[in-house]
């Protein structure tokens, strides 16, 4: 009994204690801010650097520095964000974030990776985090990476594209993208050389990027034993759109998997090819209900050729081809596109 | 003779005590290696949160898509700020599905009056049996939004037509009055993206009774004054802050509140959707899923985010609050009794062996036993087997540690998401943390051992709650 009265009287104590702790805390941590906000927006906008500026706000304790810049560095881009690097490296914020990344402890590398994500710091040590052993922090390093496009940095992202870890995995796919046409080259090579997950997140990648020159991969990967694999690039097929994505795709309508047969159809609406009219007709008598779907709306999507045979199918044997046909024709323009 | 029955009464009153207090002192401390799992688990939840960058996901294509659904049923008065709020949501791929399960006022009309409504048809494919749709329609100034108009049916044959529908490779099963945070889809869908073996995610609900709640949001969080809603401020910061935190950790959660859940959409068709023939149609389906994770393999991890996610006004009268209670309870034994093939089932890992014994042993008859403890110390006091300062021990034991764990609960909130920060509202926890302990406990006994009742006998209806509506603000600001 005396434990347990301990116990709630520790925890009352603790509770009540740390309420004005925290009162005090926050209301110091807002008045100090505050300051450094106005510091840093004034050294920021100056071209010169004011030393009295950069000594008040180093006088700040460290954690409201870097609140400061992390606050202000996410409304400002070009000149203004090269400003504020300037600005952080006299400070000590960017250093002090170099040391949090080679930390042994994973909070604090992702602490440093934060930092120098958010203020665009060019630095190899966060390009070494990229192999980090905690995938949060893989994952930290990859997002740092959208704003550094070079190719060492592109070739390691390229290679975390097999990340076991679905968070780094998903960081990597997004920076690549973000990253924009710089990464088709070296994305067209990786996907030449890799197989399983790591050429289906880059095929994925190259789907959006939707650039020619993945054709060959495409095309290659499109004859993987992997339906994954097959059904990414029936979709990376189709946002290529060219004659040999096309003749593929003609092909992969007859898989034997649905998945990719469903992909196929997909693709070639989205192709609007309007020679695949009679073999998406046939789809519409498909035994899945996917591929079904995908044959009518594309049929839908190639235009007047493709509802002749919607209509056809309405008069069909097939009461499944009709009732899709019927569902499709019915749907508004805007649904169907 | 009668002082042989009159021994053996006396010893059955006294042993049984003791067992009700050895009872009592196993699940406290059992609580406490919780409270510990989710100190270490919010630890390490905070470190990873901590300066984290969300617009990475929100600016992302590769972003799953989410469905939201939203069962709505005679919610004429707040169905056009509820879904406004849905639509403000920060996701990137967001659909919103409001399926109107036979409302009989004026839902539909509201909804097509104000966002602009239009007849559509659209190809689905119906696999999980529910009573006809009778319109669909689109919104013509929102194009994320869906809303289906169909025959009373339920809660759970509302959601089925929404997983009918929906097309996102993701689902978020809620209530038409569940207020959630504006980014609470940005932290609900976290566990997705860190691992592939997530089939469900759960937020952390709090009671809205007596927050600020402007333009379907709330803008200021605050503890009530009214004491049931006050009492289950507490009850809900300590079953999800501790409860199910620390279940994360353990790797033991099988409950998501019905009232803001995001699923993988697939796994929950592929399962059959939700049970009809069930009141905890929310908790029957993670089990089940997760139960099918065992037998047929795939995802079937449940992941609990402590993020303050979504708020949910809590009932303020006794009889609305035990009609909740009672079916709450009446759901747990009849989705544990659907399952009981799983208890102490090593198929079944640790779910099997270790979550579903809790459940039946602590969860379920937990009000059995306290009841009997309650009833057995008033016929000791009564008949003077027991004198007062055992009485004064049972009640300390019983209910102390209890209060012990509350408080350490409304720490761990302090420390980590603070969103009572008033000393007001301090002292308003505190005071509620203590209260419960004095009627309001025994009350939930009696709510919770009717639930059983009505279980054993075959009841199965909902119970009506009567909604107070959320605070307004009057000022703008």
């Amino acid at each position: 009994m005396l434990i347990e009265l301990g116990l709630l009287g520790l925890a009352v104590v603790l509770f009540f204690a740390h309420g004005v702790w925290l009162a005090r805390s926050q209301a110091r941590l807002s008045r100090l801010t505050g300051t450094g906000r106005d510091s840093l927006a004034r050294l920021v906008t100056s071209r010169a650097v004011n030393v009295e500026e950069v000594a008040a706000l180093q006088s700040l304790p460290k954690d409201v520095q870097v609140i400061a810049f992390l606050e202000i560095s996410r409304n400002l881009s070009g000149t203004g964000k090269e400003q504020l690097r300037f600005v952080a490296e006299r400070v000590g914020v960017v250093e002090r974030s170099r040391a949090l990344c080679v930390s042994t402890r994973w909070q604090k590398r992702l602490r440093g990776a934060r930092i120098l994500s958010q203020l665009d710091v060019s630095d190899p040590l966060v390009l070494r985090l990229l192999g980090d052993k905690h995938p949060a922090v893989r994952a930290q390093a990859a997002e740092w990476a959208a704003s550094q496009p070079s190719v060492p940095v592109i070739s390691a992202m390229l290679e975390l594209l097999a990340d076991p870890a679905t968070q780094a995995r998903f960081a990597v796919q997004n920076a690549l993208l973000r990253m924009g046409s710089v990464v088709a080259a070296p994305l067209r090579d990786f996907l030449e050389k890799h197989t399983g997950r790591a050429a289906e997140a880059g095929l994925r990648v190259a789907e959006s990027l939707a650039e020619a020159s993945f054709s060959p991969a495409a095309l290659r990967h499109s004859r993987s034993d992997d339906v994954p694999i097959r059904v990414a690039s029936a979709k990376l097929l189709g946002a290529i759109a060219d004659a040999a994505a096309a003749e593929r795709l003609l092909e992969l309508i007859r898989d034997d998997d649905a998945r990719v047969r469903a992909a196929a159809a997909q693709a070639l609406g989205r192709m609007q090819h309007w020679q695949a009219g009679s073999l998406l007709a046939e789809s519409l008598r498909d035994k899945a209900w996917r591929v079904r779907r995908e044959a009518g709306l594309a049929l839908r999507a190639i235009g007047a050729a493709g509802v002749l045979y919607l209509r056809r199918a309405l008069k069909g044997d097939d009461r499944f081809a009709a009732d899709m046909a019927q569902q499709v024709l019915d749907l508004p323009e805007a649904a169907a596109g | 003779m009668n002082e042989i029955v009159s021994s053996f009464v006396s010893q059955l009153l006294v042993k049984g005590q003791i067992a009700v207090l050895v009872y009592f002192l196993a699940v406290n401390g059992w609580y406490l290696v919780l409270l510990i799992s989710s100190l270490l688990e919010l630890r390490h939840h905070m470190l990873l949160i901590t300066d984290e960058s969300r617009h990475l996901l929100l600016s992302s294509t590769l972003s799953p898509t989410i469905s939201i659904l939203a069962p709505a049923y005679n919610e004429e008065p707040t169905i056009e700020t509820s879904l406004r709020a849905l639509l403000a949501l920060q996701y990137p791929n967001l659909e919103v599905i409001v399926i109107s399960d036979g409302s009989k006022d004026r839902t539909v009309q509201v909804l097509t009056e104000k966002f602009d409504l239009v007849p559509v048809k659209t190809i689905y494919q119906q696999k999980i049996k529910t009573k006809p749709v009778r319109s669909l329609y689109r919104s013509s100034t929102y194009p994320s939004l869906v809303v289906v108009d169909k025959e009373n049916g339920g809660k759970a044959d509302a959601l089925n037509v929404g997983l009918s529908f929906a097309r996102g490779e993701l689902v978020c099963a809620m209530d038409a009055d569940t207020l959630i945070e504006a980014d609470g889809l940005q932290r609900m869908v976290r566990p997705f993206l860190y691992a592939t073996d997530v089939v469900a995610t759960g937020g952390t609900i709090r009671v809205v009774n007596g927050s600020e709640v402007r333009l379907g949001r709330v803008a200021k969080a605050a503890v009530p004054t009214h004491m049931l809603a006050g009492v289950q401020v507490v009850e809900y910061l300590r079953a999800f802050l501790f409860g199910r935190l620390g279940w994360n950790r353990l790797g033991g959660n099988i409950i998501i509140s019905g009232a803001f859940g995001l699923f993988q959409r697939e796994a929950v068709v592929n399962a059959g959707g939700y049970l009809h023939d069930t009141v905890g149609e929310d908790m029957e389906l993670v089990l089940r899923l997760k139960r099918l994770s065992y037998e047929r393999g795939g995802p079937g991890k449940i992941a609990f985010v402590p993020d303050p996610v979504a708020w949910t006004e809590v009932p303020e009268s006794p009889g609305s609050l035990g009609r909740q209670r009672d079916r709450w309870h009446r759901g747990l034994a009849d989705v544990l009794w659907r399952h009981r093939r799983m208890l102490l089932n090593p198929r079944y890992g640790i779910t099997g062996l270790f979550v579903f014994p809790y459940y039946v042993f602590v969860e379920l008859l937990a009000p059995v036993i306290e009841a009997v403890g309650i009833i057995g110390l008033a016929l000791g006091l009564v008949f003077g087997v027991v004198d007062w300062n055992f009485a004064a021990l049972f009640y300390l034991t019983a209910y102390g540690l209890g209060t012990a764990l509350t408080a350490f609960t409304l720490i761990l909130e302090d420390v980590s998401f603070h969103r009572y920060d008033s000393f007001r509202d301090r002292l308003l926890l505190f005071w509620w943390a203590l209260l419960e302990n004095v009627g309001y406990r025994q009350l939930t006994v009696y709510w919770r051992l009717r639930g059983l009742w009505k279980f054993m006998r075959g009841r199965k209806d909902w119970g009506a709650m009567e909604r107070k509506g959320f605070q307004p603000v009057t000022a703008a600001g």
